[in-house]
Order: structure tokens, then sequence, then C-alpha cells
């Protein structure tokens, strides 16, 4: 009994040392966190986290704000924000998307990127060529051999095997989902009218297999596979690569090139700051557009309260010089004229 | 009150005896609100369960259960194939774990040799500790594939008359997969409560036994099964309720598949995989309402399920009471 005392005496000691030590580290939390000018925090689209921890340490040191940012998925960004449960929701696809959505919000484009449909046929059969409506059949489980007179007729004189086609797609909700939808919806009607366009739709055939890792792994492992992951990705991960048919009728690689081009639009954002650059029309000007991009958005509060002007200065910046750190993982700068929209729209938040 | 129950009354009420005893004042409140806390805990999770379910039971009503939509675009949700999915997996696992599960115990308790018996032991309730995301992952990267090239198609040439083994298609996410990932998990768990059983057998029946003359199989098939059958039953039934509520190692094998294809090896999806791969990036209410409504059927199976074990364990040791 005396040891057991003791043994409780000391837990007892040990507990009031965490007790203190965990207050100690509460208030100089709060002490570090006086000393910067503020916070501003994020959630949503885990597409876009990679730039957005790239501008962490920049967006410190240049504007003193202390970014956080919780890629939860789309979804949850756009009901964080719709419940001001954060400053910023991040979202892949358009607010008109979401049922219930944020109606006192504005939407701004701030991320241009790219989908890539990989797939795994062995080395001697780099860069395919592919056509979108050729990419919906195989999709849709019409389109079963990597033999078919369909492919072949894109790829004369090189020799593909008589093998089964495995689709994979995303089995989780995803923004790279969302852009490769809405692509296969504008060149297939039977896509638009059958599974159409979603961060998640009912896919008619093929295995779902989650996040980007979960795609690749499964197109890796298997012999004569088809998927879709963002372009930083499969460059990362030496995925083979298609050639996708724009309609200049040229057929080309998801490089910054080809995503400079495509958001090369005449056309702005529509009033609700949404804007589809999937299949750009046919015209001189998008003659090297790769057809697979999307812009990703960030949704925010008109009314954001007290922290509104760090907000905006976030934006601002993240707008005009966090596009700089986006190439190196395939992010193209936006263009001029979604910039300038973009102020515009950061003008209509306020505290 | 049964005679076993010794603690005189004036010690569980404070109040009644001579002195209040302060310290076990606190420390029946301090318990008493413990198990409070379960009570309202489960509670809550159920009542809100239902709540968050509200909106997809009024847009659907009972036939979600049994239909196979499942349309986020079109906002049409059933949980049919899921339920196919759920069922399919955790009989199959159940199908497979069980025999081989017995023949753990009994090797354990009855045939090794007494050296190896701790090892083994060890490592059987190893097998329970590894992280159900672990599995997944090792499914997703050696069994799916190996599965697919070396297994599947000898299943399909032997069995092949069963429409369960279709053809070994191209998927190495499938069905078969997401059953042997299951195997592999609740076998530690049937295997470890049948061992118990098998030890608590009375040695003395045993060796009346192998004293008339049985051998060591009649003996086992004799005295040891039938003295532990009740809670082998249960055992069995918590290993399936364990398969059937499985979430995060099923949905990384399983393939997502929303609709109901008849062979093994084909992708399918289930009502735990469901929830925890649309849970975060579900679009509108009606699909996260969905997704609890899901969760909804899953309780209620998982509560049967345990219900159906005790009630099993109890009706057992009833008549092995009676017996004795």
């Amino acid at each position: 009994m005396p040891r057991n005392g003791k043994l409780f005496r000391i837990a007892l000691a040990l507990a009031a040392a965490g007790v203190v030590a965990s207050l100690a580290v509460i208030t100089a939390g709060a002490a570090s966190a006086k000393s910067s000018s503020g916070t501003v925090s994020g959630a949503g689209s885990t597409f876009v986290a990679p730039l957005v921890t790239k501008w962490m340490s920049p967006v410190q040191s240049q504007l003193g704000i202390q970014l956080n940012y919780n890629a939860i998925g789309s979804g949850g960004g756009v009901s964080a924000i719709t419940n001001k449960q954060a400053d910023f929701g991040a979202s892949d696809a358009p607010l008109s998307q979401f049922n219930p959505t944020c109606t006192s919000c504005v939407q701004i484009p701030w991320a241009l990127a790219g989908t890539a449909v990989i797939y795994n046929l062995g080395a001697s059969l780099q860069h395919l060529n592919m056509t979108g409506s050729v990419l919906a059949q195989i999709y849709m489980g019409k389109i079963t051999k990597w033999d078919a007179p369909a492919i072949e007729k894109l790829n004369k004189g090189r020799s593909l095997p008589s093998k089964s086609i495995t689709v994979v797609h995303r089995s989780d909700s995803s923004g790279t989902s969302y852009n490769f939808t809405d692509y296969l919806s504008h060149v297939s009607g039977a896509w638009k009218s059958g599974p159409g366009t979603g961060t998640a739709v009912a896919w008619p055939a093929g295995e779902g297999e989650k996040g980007s890792s979960g795609v690749s792994g499964a197109v890796r492992t298997t012999s004569g596979a088809i998927g879709y992951v963002d372009v930083d990705y499969a460059i990362v991960n030496h995925l083979q690569i298609m050639k996708m048919k724009n309609r200049a009728g040229k057929y080309v690689l998801p490089r910054a090139q080809g995503i400079k081009a495509a958001a090369a639009l005449d056309t702005h954002p529509s009033k609700d700051g949404s804007l589809s650059i999937v299949d750009p029309p046919k015209s001189k000007k998008y003659r090297n557009a790769y057809p697979i991009c999307t812009y990703t958005y960030v949704d925010v509060q008109k009314s954001s309260g007290a922290n509104a002007d760090n907000i905006k200065k976030l934006l601002n910046w993240a707008v005009t010089k966090g596009q700089s750190y986006g190439p190196p993982i395939v992010f193209e700068p936006l263009p001029k004229s979604v910039v300038t929209f973009d102020k515009k729209q950061i003008k209509k938040i306020h505290s | 009150m049964t005679s076993l129950d010794v603690t005189p009354d004036s010690a569980r009420r404070p109040f009644s005896g001579r002195r209040a005893r302060f310290g076990d004042l606190i420390l029946q409140g301090a318990a008493a609100l413990a198990a409070l806390y379960a009570l309202v805990l489960v509670g809550l999770i159920v009542w809100k369960v239902i709540d968050g379910a509200r909106l997809s039971i009024s847009t659907f009503g009972l036939s979600f259960v049994w239909s196979t939509t499942w349309d986020p675009v079109k906002e049409v949700f059933g949980a049919g194939t899921f339920l196919y999915g759920t069922a399919v997996t955790s009989f199959g696992a159940l199908i497979l774990a069980t025999p081989i599960a017995l023949g753990i115990a009994l090797f354990l308790t009855e045939l090794a040799p007494r050296g190896i018996r701790g090892p083994v032991t060890a490592l059987v309730e190893t097998l329970a500790a590894i992280p159900s995301v672990v599995i997944g992952l090792w499914g997703i990267f050696v069994l799916g594939p190996v599965l697919r090239d070396h297994v599947n198609p000898a299943l399909h040439s032997v069995l092949g008359f069963i429409p369960l083994f279709g053809p070994p298609g191209t998927y190495a996410s499938n069905m078969f997969t997401a059953i042997i990932v299951l195997t592999i998990m609740i076998l530690p768990i049937i295997a470890s409560i049948s061992r118990e059983l098998f030890l608590s057998v009375p040695t003395e029946l045993k060796e009346g036994a192998l004293g008339l003359g049985t051998t060591r199989w009649e003996m086992i098939r004799g005295v040891v099964f039938p003295y532990s059958r009740g809670g082998v039953a249960a055992a069995v039934i918590l290993g399936f309720g364990r398969a059937i509520g499985e979430a995060i190692a099923v949905a990384q094998v399983i393939g997502a598949f929303t609709g109901i294809n008849i062979s093994l090896f084909h992708p399918a999806s289930t009502l735990g995989a469901n929830i925890a791969l649309n849970a975060q990036g579900a679009s509108s209410g009606l699909e996260t309402s969905s997704l609890i409504y899901c969760a909804l059927i899953l309780l209620v199976f998982s509560i049967i399920v345990n219900l159906l074990a005790q009630w099993i364990v109890r009706r057992t040791a009833r008549r092995q009471g009676l017996a004795q």
C-alpha cells in the first residue's frame, strides 16, 4: 500500500506538471500569434493544396500573415465557408455545383492547372494520341480493347496490343474528377446525359481508387490500364501520358505551354466568378491548347468581419505574386484578364 | 443478488453506514459519472445519426435500403449496391476465416508442442494489432495484383461454372481482394477467442474421452466442440460484425463500383467504404444525409449482430449451467 501511495503521488505530480506545461504552451502560442500581424485560415481542395503550401512561408515573410490550410476536400471547404468556420474555402468545382451553397460569398478563380490522362502500355508506346470522344467511350465501357479500330485510327503506324483496357477513376470526390468529367461532358453527348459533371459521379465502368496515389498505383501495377491525375503528379511519377487532340486538330501534351494556351481566353469569368476552359473552341489562338484544364476557386464571405483586411491582402498577393510559385508544380500563372477580374472580386470583401 | 455478491450493504451505500466515507463517496460518484458518460455517448450518437439522416429518409423513404442508384450528379441515392457488397464480402470473409481460425485455435490448444504455443499465439495476436490502413496498402500494392494475375484465373478455371467465379478481369481492386483482406482482419479475432474457449474445456472431460479409447479427433469432435459451441458461434458473429463495419481497408481494395455484378472478380463497394470515401467531399446536403442514412443502416446491423452474439452466449451458458 505505501508503494501504491508513492506511485499515486508521482502520478499526481506528473499530471500537475503536464497541466502546467500545456498551459505554458498555450500562453506561449498566444504570444507568438500576437507577434505576427494576423492569421488567415482556409480549408478545402486537395488539388490546390501543394500550391497553398508553397505560399505559406512567403506569405509569412512578405505579408506577416500566418496562412493555415486544411486540405479536407472541396465539399468540406465550401461547407466550412458557408458556415463561417474558416476565412476562406477552396473548391475545384464552382459554387453553383453545391447544394446548399454559399450565397453570400464571392468566388475567385485563383489557380490554373491541367489533368493528365495516364496509361500503362510499355515504353515503346510513349505519348499515344487520344481524342475526347474515344476517351468518353472508354470510360463508358464501350471501347474495351487497346487495338480497337477507333484507337488504332488515331495512332497509325504504332502496333497496339490486343489487351483489355482497365479503366481507373477516383473513388473519392475530387477536383481532378470534376475537371475530367467536365471535359467528357463537353465532348460527348452520351457522357453529358449519362454520368454528367461532378467531383464524384456514377461511373459506368472501371475501378475506383482513392487519391492520385491510388489511381497512379493501380495504373502502374496493371498493364493496359488508363487513368487520370493532376499533371504534376503524372510528371513527377514518370507515368505514360496521352497526347490529347484539341479542337484545332492538334495533339497536345499537358505541358506549361499547352495549359497557358488554353487559358488565353477571350471570354471573361461569368458574373458569379465561374470559368470553364475545357475543350477550347477551334481557333488559331488555341492551336496549342491542352483541352483538359481547369481553374480552381477560392470562396470568401463578402462580410468577413475583423479579418477582412488580412484576407484581402492575402488574396491580392495570391493572384499576383503568388502565381510565380506555381510553374514548378505545373500550376500556370493566371492570365491578365482573370487577375483584373479577381481584383474586382476581392474589392467586394469587407468587414 | 446472487450468492457471489459478498459486498456488505453498508459498504455499498456510504450514507447508511455509521460514518459516511468521503473517499467512497467520490469513488461512487466518479464511477457513476463514467457509466453515465458511456450511456449518454451512445444515445447522442444514435440521435445524431437519425437526425442527420432525416432529410434522406424523408426524400427516399425505406426504398433507399434496396435502391441500387447512387448518383451524386442527379442527386438520386440508394444503398442497395453497398448492402449487397457488404453482405457478400463479410459472408465471404467469414466462410474463409472460420475454418482457418478454428484450426489455429485447435492447434494451439490441443495439438501443438508446448514450446511453440507461446510464440504462435503471440503472432496471431499481433495480426490483430496491424492497423487496417496498413493491410489496405499492402492489399493495393501486393495482394491485389498477385490475386489478379495468379489466383483468380486459377479459381475461374476450376470453379468457373459458379457465376460468382466469373471471368477474372483486369481489376486488382475487386470484391475477392476485399474478402481476402477482411479474412486476414477477422481471423485473429475468431482464433484468439476460440483458443480461450478451448482452453476452458475441463481437462477431466478430455482425459476421460481419451481414456475411453477415442482418437484425438474424436475427442475434439465429441468433447471440445460441443462444450464450446455457443462461445465459438459468438466469436464468429463478432468477427462478422468486424467485417461488416470495416471501412478503410475495404475502401482501399474494393474498387468503389456502384452497381451489382455477380462475379467476385469485379469492383464493388460496401456501406463502410462508401461512407469513408465520400463523407469529406459530399457536394450536397442530400448526399451528406444519404451517407448518414448508410451509417444508420450500418449501425442497426452492428447492433443486431452484437445482440445476437450476446444472446447466443447467454443461452449456451444457461444450457451448460443446467447440464452440470
